[in-house]
């Protein structure tokens, strides 16, 4: 069992397509650890464990009858409870639409369903992916399976909680200022913030529109390759989706770091912000490794991270608002406290401040990327603290604004969180690679040199915190 | 003389916002506050030939959606 638990996309895809593995046996392994634990973890608002099988079954059929679709087929996953699943309520963990059945699937759940993924159910978010970690919700917040009751990150919470604690190999998120990267980085695992308009948003309830990407989430750099493999590619029902030649992303991944030209943005994590000292040694050691492998590191120079905040934190509560109006018009008392406050922020912006701030936007972007000129890419921190205690509301609230994720929803490149180390306590510490537009296989590339010399990703919660 | 209460009220209402009760009134409160001291954050120096402008595009021609 626990062998299967902690399988990852790639291991189990050679399995099933040389039918060592059966999709339902391994379907049905997943339903009953998720079964056991996640009364204490949280991270599932609902399984689905009927569509969950069926899938498996078919899974199972087509394989045996030589019609292997690829390294997702028959690979179990789950999607952040905003993302649209025929016949399955959509909830945004919220009271506001706990009856909300999706009518059609989301494109990405689309392009799961079409690589063979198995459906295994919806995810915890913060509310609305913007009010977390909240107890007054209908369904408790997930809780990270590092640490005895540490908070998961999010808002993609679920997802980050159901890789680490071995429910999911594969589950995906959304990110608007970090909420694939922060669970990333809080339960110890890898996540993707693709390039702006690299993967369609339609299906997905929007935050943000401006800012919303979807991302893949996996416990190795590999199966994120393989899974944004098949979400990736241009929707022409999302306005913000690019035309884009989508690329192999696992076809250069050993090619190692020799010779690439990486930017170290220190001033982030130990001048505009001081990022806990383990954080800050995790960041310092990494760019060690990477000189090791051949790469050269240099400082380099962005805007403050407090103007990219004040950029992102304006943009974020003039969309929401705009998207939250009628429903909070009408329904204020079914919003969870921290949802309410954070998208009532927005009814006090001015529209020329929404303005300015899209204005500095363009600013910040075009500065950033001509930084990036000559690099490969970059590094710097995700998170700047480990995770603290769940039920310390006060610490949760003074730990959100601690991050160095914002810059690149506001210039829509691509970045990934990945493992970087450990505390002393035993808690997941992280590092951030950001690329130029369109340049995830790079990233992927650097990670994986990184995950290699390392190892980290081979650690998993119970090996530390018995369940 | 207009009280806080009031002002809020005005305000809460001018977003459509009229079913708020005091403790929501009170988030409120803080979210203009709050907007206020990120205002202040923005730059001073932004100008209007830095418009983003693509929050509206006509479809191409023969294109079928906008």
């Amino acid at each position: 069992m626990t062998d299967l638990a902690f399988l990852g996309i790639a291991d189990a895809a050679d399995l099933i397509r040389a039918r060592k593995l059966s999709p339902v046996e391994y379907v049905a392994a997943l339903l009953d650890r998720a079964g056991r634990l996640d009364s204490r973890y949280h991270a599932f608002i609902r399984l689905t464990p009927e569509l969950a099988l069926a899938e498996a079954r078919q899974a199972e059929k087509e394989i045996a009858g030589g019609n292997w679709r690829g390294p997702l087929h028959g690979i179990p996953t789950g999607l952040k409870d905003i993302i649209d699943c025929t016949g399955v309520p959509t909830t945004a963990h919220s009271k506001v639409l706990a009856e909300n059945v999706a009518a059609q699937d989301a494109m990405v759940t689309q392009r799961l369903k079409s690589a063979g993924a198995i459906m295994m159910g919806k995810l915890a978010t913060h509310e609305f992916a913007i009010g977390g970690p909240s107890f007054d919700l209908p369904w408790p917040p997930a809780v990270n399976p590092w640490g005895g009751n540490h908070f998961p990150g999010g808002s993609s919470s679920g997802s980050g909680v159901a890789l680490a604690a071995g429910m999911l190999p594969a589950a995906l998120g959304t990110d608007t200022g970090g909420s694939v990267r922060n669970p990333a980085s809080m339960c110890g695992i890898t996540g993707m913030k693709p390039t702006y308009g690299r993967v369609s948003r339609r299906g997905v309830l929007p935050l943000a529109y401006s800012l919303d990407h979807v991302g893949p989430m996996t416990r190795t750099v590999r199966d994120n390759a393989l899974l944004l493999q098949a979400l990736a590619g241009h929707d022409p029902d999302d306005p913000g989706s690019a035309d884009v030649p989508v690329p192999q992303y696992a076809a250069d991944l050993e090619r190692g770091v020799k010779g690439l030209k990486l930017g170290l943005v220190r001033h982030f994590y130990a001048e505009d912000m001081q990022a806990h000292p383990e954080q800050v040694e995790a960041i310092d050691r990494a760019a060690a490794v990477l000189r090791g492998l051949g790469a050269e590191v240099r400082e380099i120079r962005l805007a403050p991270l407090q103007d990219y905040a004040t950029c992102t934190r304006i943009i974020i509560r003039c969309e929401a608002f705009a998207i939250h109006r009628r429903w909070l018009a009408e329904r204020p008392e079914d919003y969870g406290n921290l949802a309410r406050q954070r998208i009532l922020d927005g009814a006090a912006v001015s529209a020329a401040d929404y303005i300015d701030a899209q204005r500095l936007r363009g600013r910040l972007t075009r500065r950033t990327l001509e930084t990036f000129a000559g690099l490969d890419a970059a590094l710097t921190a995700s998170s700047l603290d480990p995770a603290c205690r769940i039920d310390d509301a006060d610490a949760c609230a003074r730990l959100y604004p601690r991050q160095a994720r914002q810059p690149f929803n506001v210039t829509g490149q691509p970045a990934i969180a990945i493992p970087a180390g450990f505390t002393q306590d035993g808690l997941p510490l992280s590092l951030q690679l950001i690329g130029h537009p369109w340049q995830e296989a790079m990233l992927y590339r650097i990670a994986r040199a990184y995950e290699r010399a390392t190892g980290w990703t081979e650690r998993h919660p119970f090996d530390v915190f018995p369940s | 003389m207009a009280t806080n209460n009031d002002s809020l009220l005005r305000t809460a209402a001018t977003a459509g916002l009229t079913r708020l009760n005091e403790a929501h009134l009170a988030q409120l409160k803080r979210a203009m506050e709050s907007a206020r001291e990120l205002a202040d954050k923005l730059p001073t120096d932004l100008h209007y030939s830095e418009e983003i402008a693509v929050t509206f595009r006509l479809p191409a021609a023969g294109g079928s959606k906008p």
